[in-house]
């Protein structure tokens, strides 16, 4: 008797244990050492004993099957895994999806949490930060013009942050009202006291507003999501409420605790059959996405703005793509099996990562400081 | 659904609407009939109906995962009907995509009478032999005219090389135009990739040694030991070309040059196993890929060959097969590839790999693998453009004065979908690998009704034959999809 998990199971190996992950219910099950060889010894063809209770189960909740013979299950995939690198059919064009735009980099607040403090966030790309920089801002012209440029490019969304937006609200609904019907979807993030209903209302239907705080008022809408900036210690099972992102001060790497989302079991609850399959070759979060500083830099993410592909102020962002593509494309394929401890994880496509903070935590590109797990001897500390 | 069995007497199936293979079983059909019906039984119900044919636990497995795998289809919202494309549509398409290859047929002279060109009698509807040569403002009107479309597909796909071919007939006959193309575009412009197919006869030393120096990738037509290259492969006095052509491949080979590739043809009378042999020699070059003659609409080449030719031919296939799987490490860790990886190395992991998509098919391209016309551009000695050096001349795109031609691009394309009218029900369409060539005669586009009357039972046999492979050597066929790789680490 063989037993073989389904096409949309796939058993993903870490250097000690295993899990499964189902791509169609979106489930991951941790496995331990006996059913990590068990399921390991199944899906190499090795014969087994049909009385085996675990397999028996693993068959009443649908994710695998007896079989009489050796069988092949090839597994669930959206497309094509096959690269083309046939000479003759040349490359298909960069596939972005995603493109922050910092339009702005004033403002007059003094947030204790802002980037500018070289305060770590563990979403502080999805809210406003200033930097130290004094280099010119790139002009409305150029904005539009990059807009063009990634409308051709098919990017899928735009985020467009700042600074404090509110202080060139006039560039921000002309850029805003130029991207418009461009893309599929459009954010702009924004300071809760930066906000008025007039400026609500300008931004209607146009895009959705990720708005940055610490105490979020009881505004509702669908175009509206809250970015809510927590101390680690703070943080007690809040009540999760649909349009509420939580955004945690990582202070050092040895105070993290163990109920952040991003460094506990937690994080490892939903899989998505297109991230999995796309985290296999590329980084969950840098994968397919660019930023255009204000003064026109080209980097990997709104924070790992020491690493520069160039500036769309000295030539056309396709030139940067046609130049810099190596780089821009080994940032894209950094997935978790080139992060040092990642590699020999079983939740390495499943798990979200944040480049930027690793390594600032780190120093390394490739190092990881935020996880309370030791693959290794799999298990949590 | 297609159902399929392999040597083993496993079950599969493939399922068209997702694009997917799944292991499947007679329970499975059971189920699966009694629920696509339109009306169909509860959960309850469909087991009692099926408790005298199965084990229960069966039965309720196959119910549960059916309606589990339902839903990995995709909903239809948002993803745009079938229509006819317009010309911002095409447009588009090609700044991205198009452009991918300028072929420049520089004559359709040739110094050769193959007995089974497609410009041969055999082959009715191609447009056969003359001795008609490009001249240079045609040639050099396509490409300042390929350099401007790049330029303005630049913004679109900032990744795209040029990539310039030469064809014909014979191109060496035409060699100085060549020269002066290639100096022209280095002189005006960027790098670009330049590909040369030739039947070997004129690549004298002299011609190799520019060919190298201009980083060419040469192509040349071989196919295999001396007396089987020379059934076919023959100058116009009948006369065999084998000679000349390894007289004249040895300076390149000798030079170690890893641009110079062979383009092996087989038909029923070739010996796959002495040609594999031959190809496994040191200074034979690498094998691009291996064709067998085409069987096109109109050819009459087959009619040569008595059933005896077709049964040993597909026993030799065999053969080839069982000796290729009993030396896989011998193939895997091979120099270069032979003629048996593409034929047997390659084909299984393509059968079931390859063309998967989950996503609904392309709305103005619905059916086939057939290029949107204009993705590469094919010009012939007058100047005139097609969209592909293998289909007929009466489907032009556009000339080296005009351009491409929007309208005749997308008058071809609604035509053509007319013409795939069986493709809707086909239950291989997202495994077809069909295009033009496939369909277009003289002046028409034939109907996929009538090309294709058995395409469902030929894929199954591929099917059935790439799984049996893949049940025996499931690491080897894993190992065809390195992008993947990493999934199978620790194990
Ligand atoms: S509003 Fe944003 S940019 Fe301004 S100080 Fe606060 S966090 Fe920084
Ligand atoms: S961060 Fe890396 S090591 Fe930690 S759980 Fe995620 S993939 Fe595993
Ligand atoms: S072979 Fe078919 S799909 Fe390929 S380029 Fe020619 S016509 Fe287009
Ligand atoms: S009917 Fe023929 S042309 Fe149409 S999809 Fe099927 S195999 Fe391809």
């Amino acid at each position: 008797m063989y037993f073989r998990l389904n096409p949309e199971c796939y058993l993903i190996k870490g250097r000690k244990l295993g899990a499964i992950f189902d791509l169609i219910d979106g489930t991951t099950y941790a496995l331990d050492h006996g059913e990590t060889e068990l399921i390991n010894n199944c899906e190499n063809n090795i014969q087994i004993d049909k009385d085996n209770d675990t397999l028996k189960e693993l068959k009443c909740i649908r994710l695998g099957n007896f079989y009489d013979n050796k069988i092949y299950v090839p597994k669930l995939k959206v497309g094509s895994p096959f690269v083309k690198d046939d000479p003759l059919v040349p490359l298909y064009p960069p596939e972005i999806h995603r493109a922050f735009l910092e339009i702005n980099n004033s403002c007059d607040r003094e947030c204790w949490y802002c980037g500018y403090h070289g305060v770590k966030r563990s979403l502080g790309c999805m809210g406003c930060n200033k930097w130290e920089n004094n280099d010119e801002p790139l002009g409305i012209e150029r904005w539009r013009e990059a807009i063009n440029e990634l409308e051709d490019l098919d990017c899928r969304e735009i985020i467009i942050t700042g600074g404090d937006l509110a202080l060139a609200w006039d560039k921000t609904v002309e850029i805003l009202n130029h991207a418009v019907g461009r893309f599929r979807q459009i954010y702009l993030i924004m300071h809760q006291e930066s906000l008025s209903s007039e400026k609500m209302d300008h931004l209607e239907d146009k895009a959705t507003l990720i708005v940055q705080t610490e105490r979020p008022d009881s505004t509702k809408s669908n175009h509206l999501r809250y970015l809510v900036v927590v101390k680690s210690n703070e943080h007690k099972s809040k009540i999760k409420e649909d349009n509420t992102i939580y955004d945690y001060i990582i202070a050092e790497e040895n105070s993290i605790s163990k109920e952040h989302p991003l460094t506990s079991k937690k994080k490892l609850s939903g899989v998505n059959m297109f991230k999995f399959l796309s985290h296999v070759e590329y980084h969950p979060c840098l994968g397919h996405s660019l930023t255009i500083c204000n003064n026109g830099d080209v980097t990997p993410c709104p924070m790992m703005r020491n690493h520069c592909f160039g500036n769309i102020r000295d030539k056309p962002l396709y030139s940067i793509f046609e130049d810099s593509w190596e780089r821009i494309n080994q940032f894209w394929k950094l997935n978790l099996d080139r992060i040092e401890k990642c590699t020999g994880c079983e939740f390495r496509y499943s798990c979200s990562d944040c480049r930027a903070l690793e390594e600032r935590l780190t120093g390394k590109i490739d190092g990881k400081a935020l996880c309370n797990y030791n693959p290794r001897e799999g298990i949590w500390t | 659904m297609i159902e399929f069995r392999t040597k083993n007497g496993n079950m599969y199936a493939w399922d068209n609407e997702v694009g997917l293979f799944i292991p499947f079983s007679h329970a499975m059909r059971g189920v699966l009939n009694k629920i696509s019906n339109h009306n169909p039984p509860s959960r309850e119900e469909v087991i009692w109906q099926l408790k005298n044919e199965f084990p229960e636990e069966d039965v309720e497995f196959c119910y549960d995962w059916l309606n589990k795998w339902n839903r990995i289809k995709l909903k239809k919202p948002n993803y745009p009907e079938i229509h006819d494309p317009d010309k911002g549509d095409i447009e588009k398409y090609l700044l991205k995509r198009g452009f991918t290859q300028l072929l420049l047929g520089v004559t359709e002279d040739c110094n050769l009478r193959c007995k089974y060109c497609i410009y041969s009698d055999f082959y009715k509807h191609s447009r056969g032999y003359s001795e008609k040569y490009m001249n240079f403002f045609t040639a050099k009107k396509a490409i300042d005219n390929y350099f401007s479309l790049l330029e303005m597909g630049k913004r679109f796909n900032p990744l795209r090389r040029p990539t310039i071919g030469f064809y014909g007939g014979e191109p060496l006959l035409n060699f100085k135009l060549i020269e002066k193309c290639v100096n022209y575009i280095e002189q005006n412009y960027y790098k670009t990739m330049f590909v040369m197919t030739t039947n070997g006869c004129l690549l004298d030393e002299e011609k190799a040694k520019w060919l190298m120096k201009h980083d060419f990738m040469i192509i040349v037509s071989l196919d295999g030991p001396e007396q089987e290259h020379n059934r076919n492969r023959i100058y116009a006095n009948g006369r065999g070309t084998f000679k000349d052509i390894m007289k004249n491949i040895r300076p390149i080979m000798k030079a170690d040059y890893k641009k110079i590739y062979s383009l092996p043809v087989y038909d029923w009378r070739t010996d796959i196993l002495k040609q594999e042999e031959f190809f496994n020699l040191k200074d034979i070059p690498q094998t691009m890929a291996v064709s067998q003659v085409s069987d096109y609409a109109g050819s009459e080449y087959y009619d040569q060959f008595t059933e005896e030719d077709r049964v040993a031919h597909f026993s030799k296939i065999e053969e080839g097969k069982i000796q290729y799987y009993q030396n896989l490490d011998h193939h895997r860790f091979k120099e270069k590839n032979t003629p048996f990886d593409a034929l047997f190395g390659t084909a299984p992991g393509n059968e079931l790999f390859g063309s998967i998509s989950i996503f609904h098919s392309d709305p103005i391209r619905p059916f086939t693998s057939a290029c949107i016309p204009g993705t590469k551009i094919f010009v012939d000695v007058d100047g005139i453009y097609h969209l592909c050096e293998r289909v007929p001349y009466s489907f032009p795109i556009g000339n080296v004065d005009e351009g491409l031609n929007l309208d005749k691009i997308i008058k071809l394309i609604i035509n053509y979908n007319k013409a795939m009218n069986k493709c809707e029900e086909c239950k291989v369409s997202r495994k077809c690998n069909f295009c033009y060539q496939m369909f277009m005669t003289d002046c028409t586009i034939s109907n996929s009704s009538e090309v294709c009357n058995e395409i469902e039972t030929l894929r199954k046999n591929s099917f059935s034959s790439a799984f049996s492979i893949a049940e025996k050597f499931p690491d080897f066929i894993e190992n065809s999809n390195p992008r993947h790789m990493n999934i199978k680490k620790y194990r």
